[in-house]
């Protein structure tokens, strides 16, 4: 009786859009049918990657990718030789692991792959699992959802269910922001927004065609368009097929108020001099990335301009890339003069930035921070007792270096915490994920051009539309009905 | 089994005697010989007479209350029926036995399938409506429907009592009161108002309290309903002038000419009552740069354009057109009001100017030169109740055995509102033999979509129903409505006559043997070549080809299949209604396997019901935030699936109430509070079958 389960909340954990209508219809259904597959192991620094598939089509995809040998013995850990179906490239020498349901963790069929970690083996078993007919990457939790769905869970461990999938779903929002920042969002939404138009001029055509004066054209448009769409989808597909640039790791923001020291914090955590350090306020303008190991694991940490209304266009800039910045974070610290708490810069970063996500973290976000008030070494005994109201906070110099070993055992926490969740939307999984929904897009855009009659068309754009949705969110029926009035002087 | 047959018109002829032969008098000591009903049904337009009519035909004893017995049926505006979207919304109430659809099938003067060419699962079925016709026949149906009692009168107030313990809102409704004082008890009342909650009618700027032109607006009601707490909006509508028919020069205007034959509305007709060659055409007019002048020129007088109320977008006025389109040119549709009728019907030329301006306007437009204006066009406004305050069977969350259909809700249109009008009937004949309610659910039909809409989502302009609303437009076609409606109508709620149950039987019957007889027969495509040599079937795949993948060819029906293999096919090509089914089935058959998955899902979710007690706002052992606790209390979501749909609940929230749900069901205590939930955690068997 649970079985229905999983879809509703993987729908609903799509965003606040409706499902249904305001989802549109064409939403790739993640039905009870559809196999997934994700990776499970950590993004920590491991030698071997664990990835796992549930699902009716498990069998098959373990069968497809060890062809031509049979299924494993159930349970059992089998060498075996990875090829990817469609090239038959060999991908890794692999121990295979088949376990049939209901005696698996989700109650469904189950494949677990454990391959050598590297990031290009991990990538290529994946791609190579989103080519087998059925098998889909997971939505946030999903995996978790079909076990409880299938009774695998008991009352008490699925009290955790309702906060683990908040968590994942955020984590993997700031995935997918971090993924659509810059050129590629811009591309998908563009792609969304011409295919949403598409499809809200076929829907005219369709309830309006009849009885009011559309442009005569307004189908030949509509194709034009959907045929461009397709020769760009094409084209990015055969470009990302090659590797973009991926930038892995856990992502620390560095923030805080102008001079408080993020820069001086940034080169003593990775031991070089990234940022330009100065006593002048506003000296870090632009985001300073660097990938540094922090505590065995990797981290993308990044320097971002002192909060505050910036002085002219440059810095103002800066200031809305911080911000842009601070929302993709896994991790922010949170930097403080700790000598000038009182100081109104001070003040409105604690009420501002600190208290809201602490506050949101009660609220199952799981987004981190940690508080560092650096400059102790200015202070007399006694000074903070003056701020009691202060958020748990760790005390650090930078310059003589004291509080070093705490910040560094409470960053080793925080990123065992971070990086150990499988489910967090590794990158790789995110470009699975992403590749996944173009080439349904591609597909279902193939069909539209192939359909015998109008509403057979329009079911292709609105399946197209759905796995844009997947990617950039958005897509309800209210969008489209937007666009006809607004393109359309239609109704009588 | 229906001793009364024919009394409603009695009772109608004499309503001033106050006879209700239907009635039983009030059991109550403290008012005897109060008349009292099963149902009442408040206004007799297109929602009423469906809600009254359907209460009767499951068999509650029910009163129609209107404010003249002669406006029953009447068409307020536009002389036609259906359409893209609204001719789906037909074919369902006529597959639980409803009126609008056969009663078109009398009165139509010229019918017409849209989107012919579109495929199958967008055809439109419509028809210009006799109105004169139309409210005969409406009349004489709704007055000779058995257990139904017609009374003239207008409601001015509740009959309100202490609430059921059993069951959520403040109150319950006992009956109404009259304007003259009397009061008719009832086990359940909907109300069914239209325009006529405090209604204002606009001509330029001149204003008058009415619902529609002559007839008064209900005050009382309103306010009754506005001190029970209920959230009021207002929207508008309008309507065009009517133009006398012989003062239109026809010869030089567009004709457009009716179906031959025409195509039925009902699944129960194999033709109408007009001869093919008797229908009556329609014309094509346009507008010109002088109507935008006319229009831009007089915006200082009128009041109804200026209005911040919310308009349709859909049904514009000329004058919002000319405002948001400039320079374009509009078409003007002339439809015939009748047979007899000496008006023509300017469609899309709904326009509030002062009525000598009005006239100006029209003697403007090519073909109108000399046209005279019989009655001028005007907008109404009106209140309507946020549909989000009423659950998915029409009741009110706040007054128990309350139900409101039609335009009340926020919707615009005769279908939208006979939709809801079966609907109410149904739940509220349901509701008082304590049977569970009849809900419609969005995979299921144009009803549930609509429905669903309303009450999660909520409206702020006159909600018309589009094909694009719906998510699963292949499967929800008008041309299998029977399949998916008639056979839970009849079972469920009683509202579908042996006759109609036992066609919809044989239909969906033969169309499952006949297809899977399709699936079965299986040949090589050279060989299907040479058996069809007129479908261009592709020989370059070696595996055999099903028939039924024959019969997708754009050139293949089930006559040339037939003809190539006719054993066993011959037989069904009898039917014709059942051949074209076979065809628009194999049309759709790959795309709708996909759907039906979807479908099975999300009834699913539908399956999980929250128990309807339950107080969100001090809602304890459930974590929710304080926003997802407003919302889930205004809309008072009944499943799980609906829950999920309502914009700002949370995928954590849903969880949450999933969890809560399962284990107050696990506790006795909450179990007793809440008897139904339990049960309906069940995945209902129902959803195992296959839908076709």
């Amino acid at each position: 009786m649970w079985r229905g389960l999983w879809i509703l909340v993987a729908r609903a954990a799509r965003g606040p859009c409706r499902p249904c209508t305001r989802q549109g219809s064409g939403a790739p259904a993640p039905g009870s049918g559809a196999t997934i597959f994700a990776l499970s192991s950590g993004q920590g620094r491991c030698g071997i990657a664990v990835i796992r598939t549930s699902g009716p089509a498990s069998g098959h995809a373990l069968r497809s990718l060890t062809a031509p040998r049979d299924l494993p013995p159930a349970r059992r850990a089998c060498l075996r030789l990875l090829t990817d179906p469609r090239s038959e490239e060999p991908l890794d020498r692999a121990l295979v692991l088949w376990f049939p349901g209901p005696q698996s963790f989700t109650g469904e069929d189950c494949a677990e792959f454990h391959v050598h970690g590297g990031p290009a083996v991990v990538s290529g078993v994946l791609q190579a699992l989103g080519s087998v007919p059925g098998l889909r990457p997971a939505e946030a939790g999903e995996f978790t959802r079909r076990a409880f769905a299938h009774g695998k869970l008991s009352l008490t461990e699925v009290e955790g269910l309702a906060d683990l999938i908040h968590a994942e779903t955020e984590a993997q929002r700031r995935q997918a922001l971090r993924q659509l920042d810059g050129e590629l969002g811009h591309l998908c939404r563009g792609w969304a927004e011409t295919l949403t138009k598409a499809l809200a001029h076929v829907e005219a055509y369709i309830d309006f065609g009849e009885d009011d004066n559309l442009e005569e054209d307004v189908l030949e448009r509509a194709d034009s368009q959907v045929q461009e769409l397709e020769m760009a989808l094409n084209a990015h597909l055969r470009d990302a097929r090659r590797g973009q640039r991926l930038r892995s790791g856990a992502h620390v923001v560095v923030t805080g108020p102008p001079n408080a020291g993020k820069s001086s914090l940034v080169n003593l955590l990775s031991r070089k001099p990234v940022s330009i350090v100065s006593p002048e306020p506003g000296t870090t303008r632009d985001v300073l990335e660097t990938p540094v190991d922090l505590a065995g694991f990797p981290v993308l940490l990044s320097d971002t301009a002192g909060l505050r209304e910036g002085e002219g266009p440059v810095e103002q800039e800066g200031v809305r890339r911080a911000r842009e910045r601070l929302e993709q974070a896994d991790l922010i610290l949170a930097v403080l003069d700790a000598s000038d708490l009182a100081s109104p810069s001070s003040c409105n970063f604690l009420d501002t930035v600190v208290t809201s996500a602490i506050a949101q973290s009660h609220n199952g976000n799981s987004q981190r921070l940690l508080l560092v008030l650096n400059k102790s070494d200015l202070l007399l005994a006694g000074d903070l007792d003056l701020s009691p109201e202060l958020p748990p906070h760790l005390l650090l110099s930078c310059l003589t270096g004291e509080g070093l070993d705490g910040l560094l055992e409470a960053l080793r926490k925080e990123l065992t915490a971070v990086c150990g969740d499988p489910s967090a939307g590794p990158p790789l999984l995110t470009r699975a994920r992403h590749q996944h929904h173009l080439q349904g897009c591609l597909e279902a855009l193939g069909h539209y051009k192939q359909a015998k009659d109008v509403a057979l068309a329009a079911e292709a754009l609105r399946i197209a539309r759905g796995h844009l949705a997947c990617l950039t969110s958005g897509g309800g029926t209210e969008e489209i009905l937007d666009i006809i009035f607004r393109d359309f002087c239609v109704g009588k | 089994m229906f001793p009364l047959r024919g009394c409603g018109r009695q009772i109608a002829a004499s309503f001033t005697k106050r006879l209700f032969p239907l009635a039983r008098c009030s059991g109550d000591s403290a008012a005897p010989g109060i008349p009292h009903f099963d149902v009442v049904v408040i206004g007799g337009g297109h929602a009423g007479t469906e809600a009254a009519a359907a209460a009767a035909r499951c068999g509650s004893r029910t009163l129609l209350l209107t404010h003249r017995v002669d406006t029953i049926g009447q068409m307020s505006c536009n002389p036609s029926f259906g359409g893209i979207g609204k001719g789906h919304l037909m074919r369902e109430v006529d597959a639980l036995d409803g009126l609008c659809s056969r009663i078109c099938d009398q009165s139509g003067v010229h019918y017409k399938v849209l989107n012919r060419r579109k495929g199958p699962a967008v055809w439109g079925l419509r028809a210009q409506i006799d109105r004169k016709l139309y409210k005969q026949n409406m009349q004489k149906e709704i007055l000779n429907t058995p257990l139904l009692t017609v009374q003239e009168g207008a409601v001015e107030d509740l009959i309100l009592a202490e609430p059921e313990p059993e069951h959520t809102g403040k109150c319950r409704v006992r009956g109404v009161v009259l304007v003259d004082g009397s009061k008719v008890y009832a086990d359940s009342v909907i109300l069914t108002t239209g325009t006529f909650l405090r209604g204002m009618i606009v001509i330029g700027l001149e204003m008058h309290p009415a619902g529609r032109l002559g007839d008064q607006p209900s005050i009382g009601l309103a306010q009754t309903l506005e001190k029970l707490g209920f959230v009021v909006g207002r929207l508008k509508t309008g309507t065009p002038p009517r133009i006398a028919k012989e003062s239109i020069n026809f010869s030089i205007l567009n004709k457009q000419t009716p179906d031959n034959p025409p195509i039925p509305f009902s699944f129960i007709n194999e033709t109408v009552w007009i001869k093919p060659e008797d229908q009556l055409p329609c014309y094509l007019t346009h507008t010109n740069p002088r109507v935008d002048e006319i229009v831009l020129e007089n915006l200082h007088l009128n009041s109804h354009v200026k209005e911040t109320t919310r308009g349709p977008r859909y049904c514009p006025s000329i004058e919002s057109k000319v405002l948001r389109f400039p320079n374009r040119v509009h078409q003007v549709w002339l439809e015939p009001e009748g047979v007899d009728s000496d008006l023509i019907y300017p469609q899309g030329l709904s326009v509030t100017l002062p009525a000598e301006l009005q006239e100006k306007m029209i003697t403007c437009i090519r073909g109108l030169e000399k046209a005279k204006m019989i009655q001028p066009g005007y907008g109404v406004q009106y209140d309507y109740l946020d549909p989000r305050q009423i659950t998915p069977s029409l009741e009110t969350h706040l007054v128990q055995r309350l139900f409101f259909a039609g335009q009340i809700n926020g919707t615009t249109g005769y279908e939208e509102a006979a939709a809801q009008g079966v609907i109410a009937g149904i739940n509220a004949s349901l509701r008082v033999r304590h049977k569970p309610p009849f809900v419609v659910s969005r995979t299921e039909g144009y009803i549930g979509v609509l429905i669903d809409d309303l009450t999660t989502l909520g409206t702020n302009e006159p909600y018309r129903m589009f094909t694009s609303r719906a998510e699963f437009r292949l499967s929800l076609r008008p041309d299998n409505a029977d399949s998916r409606l008639t056979f839970r109508g009849y079972k469920e709620a009683g509202c579908v006559s042996q006759q109609r149950y036992e066609r919809a039987s044989w239909m969906k019957s033969s169309i499952q043997e006949c297809i899977s007889m399709l699936k079965s027969i299986e040949f090589s495509s050279s060989k299907w070549k040479k058996l069809i040599p007129e479908a261009s079937i592709s020989t370059d795949k070696s595996v055999p080809v099903r028939a039924l993948d024959v019969l997708k060819y754009e050139e293949v029906d089930m006559e040339l299949l037939a003809k190539a293999i006719p054993e066993p096919l011959k037989k069904y090509t009898e039917c014709k209604e059942l051949a074209e089914r076979l065809k628009i089935e194999a049309t759709y058959e790959s795309v709708l396997f996909h759907q039906q998955q979807e479908i099975k899902n999300i009834q699913r979710d539908e399956a999980l019901q929250l128990p309807k007690d339950l107080d969100y706002l001090t809602l304890r052992g459930v974590s929710l935030s304080s926003e997802v606790r407003e919302k889930l209390h205004f809309s008072r979501p009944q499943t799980i699936g609906a829950a999920s749909r309502i914009p700002g609940v949370t995928p954590a929230a849903v969880i949450n109430l999933l969890r809560f749900v399962r284990t107050a069901q696990q506790r006795p205590v909450a179990a007793t509070k809440s008897p139904k939930t339990g049960q309906c955690l069940c995945d209902t068997e129902k959803l195992e079958e296959q839908q076709l």
